[in-house]
């Protein structure tokens, strides 16, 4: 039997939007097992940004409970929240987020300088994670000097480096060229292969779904396959 | 040796250099306070998505204020030396054109020891207003917010 990572039972989420309240999430049920790789797939706005916020621990679910790697994230407090994304959880945003006076290899330490690893191990982890995703030997330059998709590449070294069991991405390659895009994910497919992360991946690119072993499709805050 | 202890020092200088030292304080409050909060707004502002991105991948908020409370008091100190050596050369200025060179040495303790200490310690009070207002904005900042589409 394979071990579940996600398990998402009866998850609510509504927002208040100038006086109208909006049903992010509804009565959302769904488990996604370790090591695999899932694809949430839907129109804009019909709750995937939201439904990857409350997988992660970002967002709270008004109802309902998130189950990561065994543990309900939806009652966990804010420093227990950051101690989990530290250790379990990997984020690749669709702007790269990465910090612009910090080069390439210290925006992928960053991730662990608040941790009590020595120096050397987390410049040997960083090296680790920048080969694992094509990308060393542009180390040292600065995220204004690289094109889009090293950008990205950055960014999932750095999503890497602390090994997470979960890695979540939102739209990853909204801000690439196609052919970066299909480098992007071929990369991701190779890195959960590799490694064995749960991967999911929110997009509303339906050529892009090909990449997982699974699609969720959402539509209108519901789960509709 | 302060230059209104030398024996026979005229009232005059007496009160010049007690203006002098209102007129430092004064100044070096105003632009330490000026210079703490407007950096921490600065820091918290400009900074939102940097922020919430490190929240994003698992900063707490002790390690976000950490980071920010050591720029805040790095950039407080250097504005202080800023100052510092604005009121050298204001006295170098002051000197070369109001004092022969032989009174020099006798002006030259405007900048005194206890004055500097005062200014430090005003330097480093100031900063409480930046931290406390860095401390209020980095507990409100989400990390959602690092998943929002920059413009």
């Amino acid at each position: 039997m394979k071990e579940i990572m996600i398990k998402c039972e009866g998850v609510h989420k509504e927002f208040r939007l100038r006086g109208n309240i909006i049903r992010a999430l509804i009565d959302v049920n769904l488990e996604i097992e370790a090591g695999e790789f899932v694809m949430v797939q839907g129109p804009t706005g019909c709750g995937k940004t939201t439904l990857l916020n409350v997988m992660s621990g970002l967002d709270l679910p008004d109802e309902g409970s998130v189950i990561l790697d065994g543990e309900d994230i939806a009652r966990a407090n804010e420093d227990r929240l950051s101690n989990i994304r530290r250790q379990k959880i990997g984020f690749v945003f669709q702007d790269f987020n990465l910090v612009e006076n910090l080069t390439a290899i210290e925006n992928v330490e960053a991730l662990l300088w608040p941790t009590v690893l020595r120096t050397k191990e987390i410049e040997d982890r960083a090296i680790a994670a920048l080969r694992a995703v094509d990308v060393l030997e542009r180390k040292d330059h600065y995220p204004g000097d690289l094109s889009g998709g090293e950008r990205q590449r950055v960014g999932m070294a750095r999503a890497i480096i602390h090994q997470p069991r979960v890695l979540f991405g939102d739209e990853i390659t909204g801000n690439l060229d196609p052919v970066s895009g299909r480098n992007v994910m071929e990369l991701l497919k190779k890195l959960n292969k590799d490694l064995g992360t749960t991967m999911v991946i929110v997009t509303h690119d339906s050529n892009l779904v090909q990449y997982g072993d699974r699609v969720i499709k959402m539509d209108h805050g519901r789960v509709v396959r | 040796m302060l230059f209104s202890s030398v024996a026979g020092a005229k009232p005059w200088i007496i009160e010049v250099e007690k203006e002098a030292a209102i007129i430092s304080l004064v100044l070096s409050a105003v632009i330490s306070i000026s210079l703490s909060v407007f950096y921490a707004w600065i820091i918290t502002n400009y900074r939102r998505t940097e922020i919430a991105t490190l929240k994003c991948i698992g900063y707490t908020n002790n390690n976000v204020r950490i980071i920010i409370v050591g720029e805040l008091i790095w950039v407080t100190m250097f504005s202080f030396f800023i100052v510092f050596e604005l009121l050298i050369h204001i006295v170098a200025f002051t000197a070369y054109f109001y004092y022969t060179a032989e009174r020099l040495p006798e002006f030259s303790p405007f900048i005194r020891f206890g004055p500097l200490l005062i200014t430090i310690a005003l330097f480093l009070v100031a900063q409480i207003g930046g931290i406390l207002l860095a401390y209020q904005r980095v507990l409100r900042l989400r990390p959602i917010i690092a998943l929002r589409i920059q413009k």
